[in-house]
């Protein structure tokens, strides 16, 4: 510190006295300094609330009036069970009892064809979009790059792809191509590869150097060197997060039939838009189901793998 | 050895070599084994090409291009309605911002419910935990369209539909930081004969805090971004105007909001840098 003046030549006692003094000055600067930061942090955060509150609209009297319509709507999507007639089939003339299980579950098959269709569309989207990531996380790695332009054009591709959100793709390509899976597993494919891009890329930076070295001094081309230098020690890493993100691609599967691009997002949109009973838990739990389902089963899966290659 | 004396090789030597070390040569099986899962993998694409119908893409080109001139050549510019533009991206930022908040303080609460180290009774954690579950099980999009039919359309339905996917997960988050804290700590304040509430303040928040300051920053620049589509289904915000845009043809106004939008998460995510620089510390990612 410039600015505090050296004192140690007046005498040991007065020294002291001195260096003690100047230093709780200071520290009552540096505190005060901080104060006035902490205030200005404050006063700034206070003011967002306050602005935030007031845009949105999330007034006391709107809640008040809000809050317990979200109870009552819960509780009219719920189903209207009853216990004796629960596990009753459909009676002779095919109609199913009100009360049962079949019959808050009549379209029980359509639910689980489009549920089928939801990871079907989850599954070729996560392909497409790791093999598109998987070329292009090498010329984006800043140690592999050939050059400077490849480099530079391949890291604006991949951010380009995941900047847009999928369901505003999947909005472009419904209006390009229809309604249908199709719109929704290029939407998230192109998302897919642009995240996936991006963490891929960031395995190849961390992979040793070594082996491309030797597959550099015995003439390779530079494919040669991305493919028996540089994969091998990359592949488990990038297995485990093209797993992940399939997890993730079946939420956004789930979820992209809102804007009509397929899946059971769809059926959920129509349900909750136009009937307020309980066909609307019956699709949410089916959902919830095999999101959960997903997971567990992904997860299973990563361990293994990575266990198996002692990563 | 050389070139030649690798051709000098006769069968019964290089049958003995193959015996000795099975694992340096190729199998059929091995062969098969290796590369199953590709061919595996490119013919279920190829299927599923199939029944997705890929081929409609190419049949829908003239569409693109009209598609693709229109996000480029921008008509009539002085007639957008800009305010309204402004508006929606306003209310987008209240949004994410209010949504974060308030998730973040009912998860500071839920957090430490959730958590094995601070809550000993195991039904109620498991009841807890089975909750966030199911709040982190129904995607963000289907809450707001559930909170729009609960209070209407407008930026109410999406701060609630953020505070309550934000509840889920971050008091997931914060119960697994409570979790892995530092035993001693806690052990030294409950020695000095604190009640629980000065245990989970002195004890736990020191620890935690720089963990969910960090992680709420990283919700704040994520809802930021979801925030943006959650008005696709009424939700509030400028997806709100995207989607009627959208369905008006008018599709430069749509680009130019798209473009805005991505500025915006940009300026977003260097604040949060800057923010959590400040206050934890902690070299931004």
């Amino acid at each position: 510190m410039s600015d505090i003046p050296f004192t140690g030549r007046a005498g040991p006692e007065a020294s002291e006295q001195g260096a003690v003094a100047i230093f709780e000055r200071h520290r009552a600067e540096l505190r005060a300094s901080r104060r006035v930061w902490n205030i200005l942090g404050l006063a700034a955060f206070a003011i967002c609330v306050a602005l935030s509150i007031n845009i949105s609209g999330f007034f006391p009297e709107r809640l008040a009036t809000g809050v317990p319509r979200i109870a009552e709507y819960f509780a009219t999507i719920m189903p209207d069970l009853s216990w004796d007639v629960l596990f009753a089939g459909r009676t002779e003339d095919g109609r199913a009892v009100a009360g049962s299980i079949t019959y808050w579950y009549t379209d029980f098959w359509t639910y689980i064809e489009l549920l089928w269709e939801t990871i079907l569309m989850a599954m070729t989207a996560s392909l497409i979009g790791s093999a598109v990531a998987f070329v292009l996380s090498f010329p984006a790695a800043a140690n592999l790059a050939p050059n400077g332009w490849v480099y530079w054009f391949s890291r604006r591709f991949l951010e380009l792809c995941r900047g847009i959100p999928e369901i505003l793709l999947a909005l472009i390509f419904v209006f390009m191509i229809g309604i249908g899976p199709l719109a929704g597993v290029i939407a998230i494919a192109i998302h897919t590869a642009g995240a996936l891009g991006k963490l891929f890329a960031e395995v190849n930076e961390n992979a040793s150097e070594r082996p491309v070295e030797g597959i550099t001094a015995v003439g390779g081309s530079w494919p040669a060197k991305m493919l028996y230098g540089v994969v091998p020690q990359v592949a488990p890493n990038f297995f485990s997060y093209a797993i992940l993100r399939f997890e993730i691609n079946v939420r956004a599967s789930s979820i992209i039939g809102f804007v009509g691009a397929g899946g059971i997002g769809q059926e959920l949109n129509r349900v909750i838009s136009f009937y307020s009973d309980d066909r609307v838990a019956a699709v949410l739990i089916l959902v919830v189901l095999m999101v959960t389902v997903i997971d567990l089963i992904s997860e299973n899966i990563r361990h293994r793998f990575i266990g198996k290659e002692n990563f | 050895m050389s070139i030649a004396a690798i051709a000098d090789l006769d069968e019964a030597q290089v049958a003995q070599v193959r015996a000795a070390h099975p694992g340096v040569f190729s199998t059929p099986w091995g062969t098969v084994k290796r590369w199953a899962p590709l061919s595996i993998a490119v013919i279920y694409v190829l299927v599923s090409m199939w029944y997705f119908e890929f081929g409609r893409l190419f049949d829908a080109s003239d569409r693109v291009w009209a598609l693709l001139r229109n996000f480029v050549v921008w008509r009539d510019m002085d007639t957008w309605a800009y305010r309204q533009i402004y508006v929606g991206i306003s209310q987008t930022l209240a949004m994410a911002f209010l949504g974060t908040l308030l998730g973040t303080l009912g998860s500071l609460f839920i957090g430490f419910l959730a958590a094995k180290n601070v809550m000993p009774i195991r039904i109620v954690r498991q009841i807890v935990r089975r909750f966030l579950d199911i709040l982190r099980g129904i995607d963000q999009l289907v809450w707001g369209l559930v909170f729009v039919r609960a209070v209407g359309l407008g930026p109410l339905a999406g701060v609630l539909a953020i505070f309550v996917s934000d509840l889920g997960t971050l008091s997931k988050l914060y119960s697994e930081a409570i979790e892995n804290i530092d035993r001693k700590q806690v052990e030294g304040i409950r020695s000095t004969g604190a009640g629980p509430l000065a245990v989970i303040r002195y004890g736990y928040l020191p620890q935690v805090l720089p963990v969910f300051i960090s992680q709420s920053l990283y919700f704040w620049e994520s809802n930021t971004r979801s925030a943006t589509i959650l008005g696709i289904v009424g939700a509030g915000g400028i997806g709100m105007i995207i989607i009627e845009r959208f369905r008006a043809s008018l599709y430069d106004q749509v680009a130019f909001v798209v473009l805005n939008i991505l500025v915006l998460i940009f300026a977003i995510d260097w604040l949060s840098k800057r923010i959590r620089l400040w206050a934890v510390g902690e070299k931004a990612h």
